[in-house]
């Protein structure tokens, strides 16, 4: 049986297909442009989203749909949620990024009051690039519009109004779900942000969500997961953005360190300076996978599909 | 011998009618005419001598007996049943070859003293069409007693025949018998030197009349009209300098006269038609015979002027007020005799008929041969003939098995 | 105070570019007559010319023209001191043919000669006529004359027979003033010739009109315009576009020249207009922006007109058009000395149409639309399209042609065999009778020039009725008597393809089989380029 994901794309491609001017033309290169398309992107405007019909709403989908499905898909276990008991106000949460179930994990995860005052710096590029895509995910995780392949005063301005107003921020360091199973490199704008607004990042690791929905499926499958809160912390006097964002990523490898060993080991191993690397080693392509593969207890089992004739 | 016999069947004559207006030609599968096989007739006089056909061909007046539009007027004028085909080269029975020319006057009829157009050589005019020795008829092929060219054999009468010079070929010949129309159509226009002249219709009698006017007068211009391309180029081969498409005549006879047209400039409702002109072509010769054509040709003859007429009408329906208005001389020219060359000599139609064929090599016009048998396919393709890119069709009939039992 | 405020928020406008198109380059809009078609161009080898965006027009127009007339160019005295009690006076101004398509009222021409006129009376001139300066072109009937001099203007002098239409083939009315030293006579209106000031208002569309040729073209007749209007001048103008380079003009300078010697004193006033041709907002807007600046509304909107226009008969279609006016907005201009005047006008033309191209092309194509400067409120012939194509869009360029010689030129147009009767009549005689025996422009003007200039039914109907003059098919095809030396092939898209054939001209049904048919001429792989006009654009071809 057709699903019906399937028969929307086919609709999707039948329509593409017929082409310009049933579908916009894109820019041609090298041509500047007039005619930003304003109202998508980064300029997409989520103000609509944050009134109180669609925080209900919200509110509504988080509960009754994202909370069950993902206690069915990902078995959450929150680990630290004590060391946020002193946390008061507006604060940015850090996590690092595997899979799209690490949105509707954390908005299950993350506890009132932060909870239902979120916004979510999302990819403007990808979340945003249509009316449709843009208005599903400002309704249903709050997304804001962040545009990662630049620094855009747009972005930042919007989002420390936002924190400004009292919104707490769920942002992605990585700036995107991890390609193959391993971290990258924490970019500097949650910290930024947080030195810009004064608020606390809170340091947020996700385990296990790699293979509910990794970079490239997107059929999920059940796995369990562990979400790991560190403490919250607060820029250093005179820090830059830079080196308050190698500590966010330190903090965050530590994290994933407690939650592999235990939280002894992984404090010793972060004072030395040595907690095991998100990254992955700087090796070949197959020989990441290959030590990504090695604490993978279980065989794919992926059920052969012979076409249907 | 074998024919193509035509009966008088009024029932028939109405089928023909109504198939030919369907599909032109089609009433030769309708109509009252059919391919038999009999005895060989009797010679209907003693001078009378026996012509076996070799190539005969189809006029348009043939087709519109066989399409049943024939005028009602010819019916006491022929005799029942005839074999038509008058457009005959053939054998004597010395094997020499001969091409008839069809009329059938006082000379052939045997009737002394001849009528005072007879006397003058002026046969096509014979009074005596309906009297004398023979049954009635206008020409051979319209005789009930003469026979027809449609046919292995039929009987002509010697003032009748021509022979043949060595180095005409068969088709050549087939086409002097039209020629001599086109040629007494030219020369009865009595067009001026440097005179403007117009012909309608670019079937084998608008060819040879635009190369009898183009060989035996001295025109300025000589505009046609044309539907087809290879009647377009046809035309212009044979000597017409203008050749347009039949709408486009009225503006095409003003360009070449320097006339203007009749229109209104008024600022509320000017029109830019073109229907009629101020002046005009000094002749028309109109070899379709429809009342579009005629029509046509009396509103771009300039006033004084002669509109001749060469492809039969038969019944049409016209405005006459230009020809009063405009004092038009409307004559006809059927068939042929004898003719006043412009420099005053006189000469039988059919002597420049001669010469003609041979100089403009209208032999040309000869476009495709049938047997007898194919006699349905042979009318429908000459009732069509423009549109299929042909002239002038013929019956072969010099590998009828007939021709050869004595 | 609402739309001031629209203005100065408009962003500046864009200049045009060359696009070179690759897989993901949309499809272009070609215009086709009354309709338009989208043609994807080959990726990789293919570029696309793009008019510039309108610039902006002049905020007051009416206080500029006031000012150019009081500080003229060149060697001229201001207007007013012009003006003198008991003078005569003439004004001179462009016919239908400009702009295309006419513009919305008020037309430039009704504000310069009411701002002159203003100045007339101010100064106690009475003997002031208003020419149309049709030269050799139909005469503009009431309602096309009342929209380009205005209702006023109209009132005022029609009644008395002092605003009407040149007659050039009038005996009484014409003069020959003299001979250039190439033996051109110059043929002039009387009545202007006789003024002690003639003042000829233009509206210069393209670079190719005004300067001498306002009124040694414009005022002129038969007996002068065959001194230029002829193959040979023609060919070696390149392009007529350009001045500097335009044997056309050479020949209308030196009858300029000749006119000032005859004394015959010119208040040349010349403007120039944007690229408003299709309106920044309307139904048409979207012909002006680039095919993906269209928003969700002009793509709806194009869909909808294109498929509406293939259901509606040519009649309404072209009622339709017909109606269309532009929304044109002054950009410049400049009265004085002509010569002056002129120089100023083509940098204000160049500087809204000249796009810098870089080298020749082996096929250029076209979309042609339903208008050209012959067939305003009437008819586009299939000489028209000719002209329009070869005479008009091909020469629009400054330094070389967009395609190399021997190269191919497609256009796109219905091209139907149809002919407005009261227009036209001589292109129909021209059309049935010339062109079916050649299309040889040397063979053409040898044989029937003289016939079609002479025949006194055309020039009756020019004279009389509304019909442009017997010889003017002939110009039109002598028009394009450069283009069609130049190059090796010329295809008409989705033409008819009996009148396509009788114009000697290959018929295509797409624009995939014209490129196909080229193959033959420029080999495979050939590059295109693509003028992509209107609005107008004007390539500089280094």
């Amino acid at each position: 049986m057709k699903s019906i994901y399937s028969i929307t794309n086919d609709f999707k491609n039948k329509f593409l297909r017929l082409g310009f001017p049933w579908v916009p033309a894109s820019t041609p290169k090298g041509v500047d442009s007039r005619v930003k398309n304003n109202s998508l992107g980064a300029s997409y405007d989520t103000e609509w989203a944050r009134r109180p019909a669609a925080r209900l709403a919200r509110a509504v989908i988080v509960e009754t749909l994202m909370r069950p499905v993902m206690s069915l898909l990902a078995t959450p276990t929150r680990k630290g949620l004590d060391r946020l008991e002193h946390l008061e106000g507006p604060a940015i949460f850090a996590a690092n990024h595997q899979s799209h179930a690490d949105t509707p994990l954390l908005i299950t995860s993350i506890p009132e009051p932060w909870r239902h005052e979120l916004v979510i710096g999302a990819a403007a590029d990808y979340f945003f690039n249509t009316k449709a895509t843009s208005a599903i995910s400002a309704l249903a995780i709050g997304a804001v519009p962040i545009d990662r392949t630049k620094v855009s005063r747009q972005s930042g301005d919007m989002i420390s109004e936002l924190i400004g107003q009292g919104w707490s921020l769920l942002i992605y360091p990585e700036g995107g779900r991890s390609p193959d199973g391993w971290g990258q490199p924490f970019r500097g704008g949650a910290a930024y942000l947080a030195i810009r607004c004064g608020v606390p990042v809170v340091p947020i690791h996700i385990s296990g969500t790699g293979k509910i929905l990794r970079k490239g499926r997107n059929l999920p499958r059940r796995s369990k997961s562990t979400i790991t809160f560190g403490y919250p912390m607060e820029p250093e006097n005179d820090e830059n953005a830079r080196s308050f964002s190698t500590r966010i990523e330190k903090e965050v490898r530590s994290l994933a360190d407690e939650t592999a060993s235990s939280w002894w080991d992984a404090r010793q191993r972060s004072y030395r300076d040595s907690s095991p690397s998100l990254t992955g080693p700087e090796i070949g392509a197959w020989r990441r996978s290959w030590a990504l593969s090695d604490n993978d207890g279980k065989t794919r089992k992926r059920r052969r599909r012979w076409p249907v004739l | 011998m074998k024919a193509l016999r035509f009966k008088r069947n009024i029932p028939r004559y109405a089928a023909a009618k109504i198939a030919g207006n369907i599909m032109p030609g089609s009433g030769a599968s309708f109509g009252p005419i059919d391919l038999i096989q009999e005895e060989s007739s009797k010679t209907p006089g003693k001078d009378w001598v026996r012509v076996r056909p070799r190539l005969s061909g189809i006029c348009g007046s043939d087709l519109a007996t066989v399409d049943g539009k024939s005028a009602r007027y010819f019916e006491p004028l022929v005799s029942f049943p005839f074999t038509p085909g008058h457009e005959v080269v053939g054998d004597l029975d010395d094997d020499s070859r001969v091409v008839l020319e069809p009329v059938l006057s006082c000379a052939s009829r045997n009737i002394s003293p001849p009528c005072s157009p007879c006397s003058e050589g002026k046969i096509g005019n014979c009074e005596n069409v309906t009297l004398g020795e023979i049954s009635s008829g206008i020409q051979t092929g319209s005789c009930h007693d003469t026979g027809g060219g449609w046919a292995t054999e039929f009987y002509a009468h010697p003032s009748q025949l021509h022979s043949v010079p060595d180095g005409f070929s068969d088709e050549a010949a087939v086409m002097v018998e039209p020629t001599a129309c086109g040629v007494h159509a030219a020369l009865a226009a009595e067009l001026p030197d440097e005179g403007v002249v117009a012909i309608l219709g670019s079937g084998t009698l608008g060819q040879v009349t635009i190369s009898a006017l183009r060989h035996f007068t001295k025109p300025k211009t000589i505009i046609s009209t044309a539907r087809y391309p290879e009647q377009k180029k046809m035309a212009a081969q044979l000597g017409s300098d203008i050749v347009v498409n039949p709408e486009e005549i009225h503006r095409a006879v003003r360009r070449a006269c320097g006339t203007k047209a009749i229109t209104n400039v008024s600022e509320k409702a000017p029109d830019g038609r073109v229907d009629r002109l101020t002046g005009g072509a000094d002749v028309v010769i109109d070899c379709v015979g429809s009342s579009k054509s005629i029509s046509d040709a009396l509103s771009i003859t300039k006033p004084n002027g002669k509109v001749v007429l060469v492809g039969m009408p038969a019944t049409v329906e016209l405005e006459l007020t230009p020809l009063w208005h405009r004092e038009l001389q409307l004559i006809g020219a059927y068939t042929y005799g004898t003719e006043r060359l412009p420099d005053g000599k006189t000469t039988s139609t059919f002597d420049l008929a001669f010469e003609l064929v041979k100089t403009a090599k209208l032999e040309e016009l000869v476009s495709a041969c049938y047997s007898l048998d194919d006699y349905q396919e042979a009318l429908k393709h000459a009732a069509n003939a423009g549109a299929r890119g042909a002239f002038k069709i013929v019956f072969d009939l010099r590998d009828e098995r007939e021709r050869y039992i004595k | 105070m609402n739309t001031n405020d629209k203005e100065t928020s408009r962003p500046s406008p864009r200049p045009g570019f060359v696009l070179d198109v690759d897989r993901n380059t949309p499809p272009i809009v070609f215009h086709h007559g009354e309709n338009f078609r989208l043609e994807k161009l080959p990726p990789g080898r293919s570029r696309v010319v793009y008019p510039s965006e309108p610039l902006e027009g002049l905020p007051d127009p009416e206080g500029a023209i006031k000012e150019a007339l009081l500080n003229p160019l060149g060697d001229s005295d201001p207007l007013p001191s012009l003006l003198k009690p008991g003078m005569k006076l003439t004004i001179a101004f462009d016919d239908i043919s400009l702009p295309l398509p006419p513009m919305r009222k008020p037309d430039i021409r009704q504000r310069i000669i009411e701002a002159v006129l203003d100045m007339a009376a101010e100064a106690g001139v009475d003997d002031v006529h208003l020419i149309a300066a049709l030269a050799l072109h139909r005469r503009m009937t009431e309602d096309e004359l009342r929209h380009a001099v205005g209702d006023r203007v109209y009132d005022s002098f029609a009644p008395k027979g002092l605003l009407y239409n040149l007659d050039a083939e009038d005996p009484e009315g014409m003069v020959v003033l003299g001979e250039t030293p190439h033996g051109e006579e110059v043929h002039f209106c009387r009545r202007a010739a006789e003024s002690d000031l003639l003042i000829y208002v233009n509206i210069n569309l393209v670079s190719m009109d005004g300067g001498h040729k306002s009124t040694a073209t414009g005022l002129a007749g038969y007996t002068g315009l065959r001194h230029h209007h002829n193959v040979h001048t023609l060919r070696n103008s390149k392009s007529i576009m350009d001045r500097e380079n335009s044997a056309l003009h050479a020949s209308n300078w030196r009858m300029g020249d000749v006119i000032k010697d005859a004394g015959v004193k010119i208040f040349q006033i010349e403007t120039t207009v944007n690229n408003n041709t299709f309106g920044r907002e309307g139904p048409l807007a979207l012909l002006q922006k680039r095919e993906w600046e269209w928003s969700a509304r002009d793509r709806g909107q194009f869909i909808a007109m294109q498929r509406g226009l293939d259901l509606l008969p040519v009649k309404a279609k072209r009622r339709i058009f017909g109606g269309w006016q532009s929304p044109y907005e002054l950009t410049s201009v400049q009265a004085g000395e002509v010569e002056a005047v002129h120089k100023k006008t083509i940098e204000n033309v160049y500087a809204q149409q000249l796009v810098t191209v870089e080298g020749q092309t082996d096929i250029l194509t076209m979309g042609l639309p339903y208008i050209c400067p012959y067939n305003v409120n009437s008819i586009m012939n299939p000489i028209l399209v000719m002209c329009l194509g070869l005479g008009y869009f091909f020469n629009l360029y400054k330094g070389k042609p967009l395609v190399r010689e021997g190269g191919v030129l497609i256009m796109s147009h219905p091209t139907p065999w149809e002919f407005h009767p009261v227009h036209h009549p001589s292109y129909i005689d021209f059309f049935e009778q010339v062109l079916s025996e050649t299309t040889d422009p040397i063979e053409i003007e040898k044989k029937y020039e003289k016939q079609f200039a002479e025949d006194e039914w055309y020039i009756h109907l020019y004279r009389n009725s509304y019909a442009y003059h017997g010889v003017h098919p002939l110009y039109m095809w002598y028009w394009g008597s450069h283009a069609m030396q130049h190059l090796g092939r010329i295809i008409i898209v989705g033409g008819d393809q009996k009148a396509v054939r009788r114009l000697g001209f290959q018929s295509a049904s797409t624009l995939q089989d014209a490129l196909e048919i080229a193959s033959d001429v420029v080999g495979p792989q050939p590059t295109i380029t693509h003028l992509k006009n209107p609005p107008l654009v004007m390539a500089d071809v280094i």
